[in-house]
């Protein structure tokens, strides 16, 4: 039974996904100390200032603020779900789009004017980087179809495969790599909400949350980021074990690049993320999909 | 024989109430006439789907064609004309009465000369995709016609004083509507088809040039005339039915095209362009657009039950054809997948709420067209869907919009702030409707996953790429119109203590429907629309999994239970102030002591993003591209490859 | 301990210091010091801070800006007067429309004299500022049982 299934993808997802991403979290800000030639803050600092944010006052702008963040983060746990426990792509997609959508009304919802520039630009990145994601998965259909003879959008098919859906569609994996950097929001994609000090719409989406509601968004957080590298650990896993290893290595280089591209690059306007996650899209993804359907 | 009645009944009783709408002046007289028959309406479809619940093959129902109704169709073609002509004369369009013409004389040369040959025995059938289309017809087209009583009563109140209470009039065309859409779907006989097909666009005329102003006049008359471009289409394909293929049965029609996909290639062309231009494709869809200047239930029929889907529902009949026959194929795949991503575009570009729900019926129309023209079962189970759930969410909007336009004075999202605390109960269904027509796990989604698996199947890579992009700035228009819906700040005043109450049952009606439609996707795809991709390819589509179909209509569940039970409540939380950078004048009302000394509210525009998605940039470029394709797709599917090459 | 010590988010404002004070709070974030090292962001938003950093003095114009924040920021949280001005408006003080110290809008919890303030001066009245936000993180967790 899938719903079953998902169930219990969804619990174990939600156990170890906060556990992968704090460290991941706190990796990502040590990475950066280091490459800012500073100590940085230790390994477990996302980790404290969760629990110091659970133990702060409770204070919100409206009752509904926290409803909508609880339905993203639930959301964002379903879709892990999904994917954990091999199931369709495409619905993992589009749960964890609900997830964001979520995210975005509770920001709206608080009439915040900072909060709300936030809201729209977190709107515009969403529209920014769906196109490479449904391609991500339409690719992922013919990459397991090219191999095995039959498609599936399901996760689980890529333990029958005797390559990696890399192979077929490395190209929509560098499209993928464009646009993963607007959902992890790094520079020079964070508009909407930037982990740096000092910007001009003060903290974008989560202006107005504070204490519980601000932890459970960052708990959100970690779950995308370790959803996100579970997509890219997609691309390169087959039948063999072994695979899982090479999968964590190319997961752990494609966070490196990432933290690598936060630091080095300025945040750009919204319409050259928009126009080059477009474009990137449409050459990445379009090249690709049509060589996989007429070749 | 039951079902006959039933048939005859759908189609006659609304006829019925028309005239006797038409001779009622009293406004009590006529809300107990229209809520009671349309109550009988909806019962009466009701019963008829569930007396006839998972027919899974075409269902004839057995009967000559009755040289009355042939005749009564004749006299009805003139009727149409002479109407358009009065019209046409009194306003001075040359355009229109000359259409008007060809097309009268076209039907009475065809009917007198060539449909005598032609018998059809069975004129009426019945199949799980009518069952559909008359659920649809018969609750939703009904629910709006009981929420016009309401509406109607504060239009004319808007009236300037004196102006003529031309409401029979109204309340009998849409009447009449009803019943010319039940011919529609219920015809077998496609010389009643098309009279059905006419009556609805001479229905929908009249009630676009209902306030009788220049505008509305004006764009009338644009209807009209793309409209009967349409009917001159269909008609042609009936020429080429009746002299080349000796039959005007569309069974027959589908069966013989199934087998010589070649030979039908020009009637199915026709057809696709009658189709096209009645739900509103590009270059087409301006009509649909200027439609938007009649009173809101107008432009909720034409939108959500009737109307357009008369159009994507020939098309979808059609899909068998186009699965096997190129030419149409590619026309209508075309036409359609560029229509949807160039209207989703463009509603990016729109503020007023009408005009963003108008560009996103066309958007989605476009995506039922796709789909057809795709052919396969998957593509045709996904359409079947997107129609059930965007009539149902799409009347729910328009019902929602017309309803706080007359409570906030405007149809403008820029003045929907805050509408969650302005109108609480109407912010909430917007929203439900909104979320129903752009995010998983509601309908419209799992109809577009299907659509996206369909085409990822027959390798349709254009249109893959069309779908994610216009799905990317579906997210973007809805996304941004939810945020404004959804904003709280103080406590303003609760507008909507004045609503009518035959306009709280429609909306209701509405909301229920959607609920229950997003919650029992599985049964209906088991119910209704299997059945029918069994009668019409003699297999099942299994696009998306049953246990799939269960998931998303139980997170659909608990969103739903999250919008009307979970948000807007106050929790025990300490009530905080907004961040206004440490300068708030009154914090409540979001104003701040500005660099002047003075004070400023803080408001917030939505983006329209002009420079990219404006329509002065899109316009032109679907229209000259969607006209070429079709150009190019009929003269070769009359001449023959021959005339290019 | 509580976890409010581990990780000290920090909201800067200046009221109408001469930016010199400015300046050093923004280098004790730079590599040099690296206060980071404790948890320490600045993050800009007073809703997310727990330690308010004011530089310069207190005059007409300013004092119900710092007010507001002081009461935006969520409890438990602490205020640090970074440089003289902040503590006393130092050579400001007999300015005309000038009030005096940050104490005269808030109640402050750390004097950080200095002009302009040294970084080791600010670091230092941070450390201070963790054992008061401390002792408030556990009056707040007794009150919310005792609730």
């Amino acid at each position: 039974m899938t719903i079953l299934a998902v169930l219990i993808g969804t619990l174990i997802f939600a156990v170890l996904a906060p556990i992968l991403g704090c460290l991941l979290a706190g990796l990502d800000r040590k990475i950066s100390a280091r490459m800012q030639g500073r100590v940085g803050p230790p390994l477990l600092q996302p980790y404290y200032d969760v629990r110091k944010l659970i133990e702060k006052d409770d204070v919100a702008v409206n009752g509904t603020e926290r409803v909508y963040i609880i339905c993203a983060l639930v959301f964002t746990l379903i879709a892990g779900g999904i994917f954990v426990s091999g199931g369709n792509l495409l619905m993992c997609i589009f749960v964890l789009t609900l997830g964001a959508l979520f995210f975005i009304l509770a920001a709206y919802c608080t009439s915040s004017p900072y909060a709300q520039v936030g809201a729209s630009r977190e709107t515009l990145q969403v529209m920014s980087y769906e196109p490479m994601v449904l391609f991500m998965a339409v690719a992922f259909f013919m990459a397991v179809q090219a191999i095995l003879g039959m498609g599936s959008f399901d996760v689980r098919a890529v333990l029958y495969l005797d390559v990696p859906v890399i192979t077929n569609i490395w190209l929509v994996f560098l499209g993928f790599l464009f646009v993963l950097t607007i959902k992890l929001r790094k520079s020079p994609f964070d508009l909407s909400y930037s982990h740096h000090a000092h910007q001009e719409i003060v903290k974008g989406v989560t202006t107005e949350m504070s204490g519980k509601t601000l932890a459970m968004v960052e708990v959100m957080h970690w779950c995308e980021n370790v959803l996100f590298m579970l997509w890219v650990a997609l691309f390169f896993v087959w039948g063999n074990p072994a695979s899982i290893i090479l999968a964590l290595v190319v997961v752990a280089v494609v966070y490196f690049f990432e933290i690598w591209i936060d630091n080095n690059f300025a945040r750009v306007k919204w319409q050259t993320m928009l126009t080059s996650a477009w474009v990137v899209a449409l050459v990445a993804g379009g090249i690709n999909i049509a060589f996989l359907a007429y070749l | 024989m039951a079902t006959l009645g039933m048939l005859w009944f759908l189609i006659l009783f609304p006829l019925v109430v028309a005239v006797v709408l038409l001779a009622v002046r009293n406004n009590q007289a006529r809300n107990v006439i229209v809520v009671a028959s349309a109550i009988v309406i909806g019962l009466a479809s009701l019963f008829l789907v569930a007396a006839n619940l998972g027919v899974d093959y075409w269902k004839p129902i057995p009967m000559a064609s009755p040289l009355v109704v042939d005749i009564i169709c004749m006299v009805l073609g003139v009727a149409i004309a002479a109407v358009i002509l009065y019209f046409g004369i009194k306003y001075k369009n040359t355009l229109a009465c000359v259409l008007a013409a060809v097309q009268v004389v076209g039907s009475l040369v065809f009917e007198l000369m060539f449909a005598h040959n032609v018998e059809v025995t069975e004129c009426l059938y019945l199949d799980s995709l009518s069952l559909l289309m008359a659920f649809i017809i018969g609750i939703v087209g009904s629910g709006i016609c009981v929420y016009a009583l309401g509406y109607m009563e504060d239009f004319q109140a808007h009236q300037p004083e004196g102006a003529k209470d031309r409401r029979p009039v109204f309340f009998a065309l849409m009447f009449v509507f009803l019943s010319a859409m039940f011919v529609i779907i219920f015809s077998n006989n496609m010389m009643w088809m098309f009279t059905g097909w006419e009556v609805t666009t001479v229905c929908s005329f009249l009630l676009i040039g209902y306030t009788r102003t220049e505008e509305s006049l004006n764009n009338a008359f644009r209807q009209i005339v793309m409209n009967l471009i349409g009917g001159i289409a269909f008609l042609v394909a009936l020429y080429v039915m009746a002299i080349e293929m000796g039959t005007l049965s569309l069974l027959e029609f589908l069966q013989l095209g199934i087998m010589y996909p070649e030979m039908v290639a020009l009637p199915a062309c026709a057809l696709a362009l009658a189709g096209i231009t009645k739900a509103a494709q590009m270059p087409f869809h301006t009509w649909l657009l200027g439609a938007m200047v009649a009173p809101t239930p107008t432009s909720a029929l034409l939108h959500s039950s009737t109307m357009v889907k008369a159009g994507v529902f020939l098309l979808i009949k059609l899909a068998p054809i186009f699965y096997l026959s190129q030419i149409p194929s590619v026309m209508v795949i075309l036409v359609g997948g560029i229509t949807f991503v160039l209207c989703s575009f463009m509603a990016i570009s729109q503020s007023n709420a009408k005009r963003v729900l108008a560009y996103s019926t066309i958007a989605n129309l476009g995506l039922i067209v796709a789909c057809a023209g795709v052919g396969t079962p998957e593509a045709v189970w996904a359409a079947c869907f997107l129609i059930l759930f965007h009539a149902i969410a799409k009347s729910l909007l328009f019902l929602c919009v017309g309803t706080a336009e007359h409570h906030i004075g405007s149809r403008d999202i820029e003045d929907m702030d805050q509408l969650f605390q302005r109108m609480p109960k109407l912010a909430r269904f917007m929203m439900l409707g909104i979320m129903v027509m752009f995010i998983a796990p509601f309908g419209m989604l799992i109809a577009k996953w299907a659509t996206l698996v369909s085409f990822v199947e027959m390798r349709q890579v254009a249109l893959i790429v069309m779908l994610a992009f216009g799905s990317a700035a579906t997210f973007f228009f809805w996304g941004k119109w939810l945020g404004k819906l959804s904003a709280i700040a103080a406590e303003p005043d609760n507008v909507e203590l004045s609503v009518h109450k035959s306009e709280w049952g429609s909306l209701l009606l509405m909301v229920v429907l959607a609920i229950l439609s997003c919650a029992c996707l599985p049964l209906i795809s088991q119910a209704v629309v299997d059945p029918y991709i069994q009668s019409v390819y003699g297999t099942r589509a299994a696009d998306i999994q049953f246990t799939n179909q269960l998931l998303a209509a139980l997170l659909a569940i608990v969103v739903i239970i999250v919008l009307f039970a979970g948000v807007g409540k106050q929790n025990k939380s300490k009530q905080a102030q907004v961040y206004l950078a440490g300068y708030s004048a009154n914090n409540e009302q979001r104003v701040f002591k500005n660099s002047l000394s003075g004070t400023t509210e803080a408001t917030m525009r939505n983006w329209y993003l002009e420079g990219i998605f404006g329509e002065t940039r899109i316009r032109p470029v679907g229209e000259w591209v969607c006209g070429i394709i079709i150009a190019a797709a009929i003269i070769i599917s009359a001449f023959g490859t021959s005339v290019i090459f | 301990m509580s976890y409010a010590t581990k990780s000290p988010w920090v909201i800067h404002y200046d009221g109408s210091s001469c930016n010199g004070c400015d300046i050093e709070v923004l280098a004790a974030l730079c590599p040099g010091y690296d206060v980071e090292r404790f948890g320490i962001i600045n993050t800009g938003n007073p809703k997310h801070a727990d330690i308010f950093l004011v530089t310069g003095s207190i005059n007409e114009q300013n004092i119900s800006v710092v007010q507001e924040i002081y009461n935006q920021m969520v409890e438990p949280k602490v205020v640090i007067a970074c440089g003289i001005c902040a503590c006393s408006a130092g050579i400001f003080h007999d300015c005309y429309n000038v009030i005096g110290g940050v104490d005269k809008a808030i109640p402050v919890d750390v004097y950080a004299p200095g002009c302009a303030v040294r970084p080791e001066a600010i670091i230092d009245a941070v450390v201070q500022g963790l054992a008061i936000l401390d002792e408030k993180s556990k009056a707040l967790k007794a009150q919310k049982k005792g609730a």
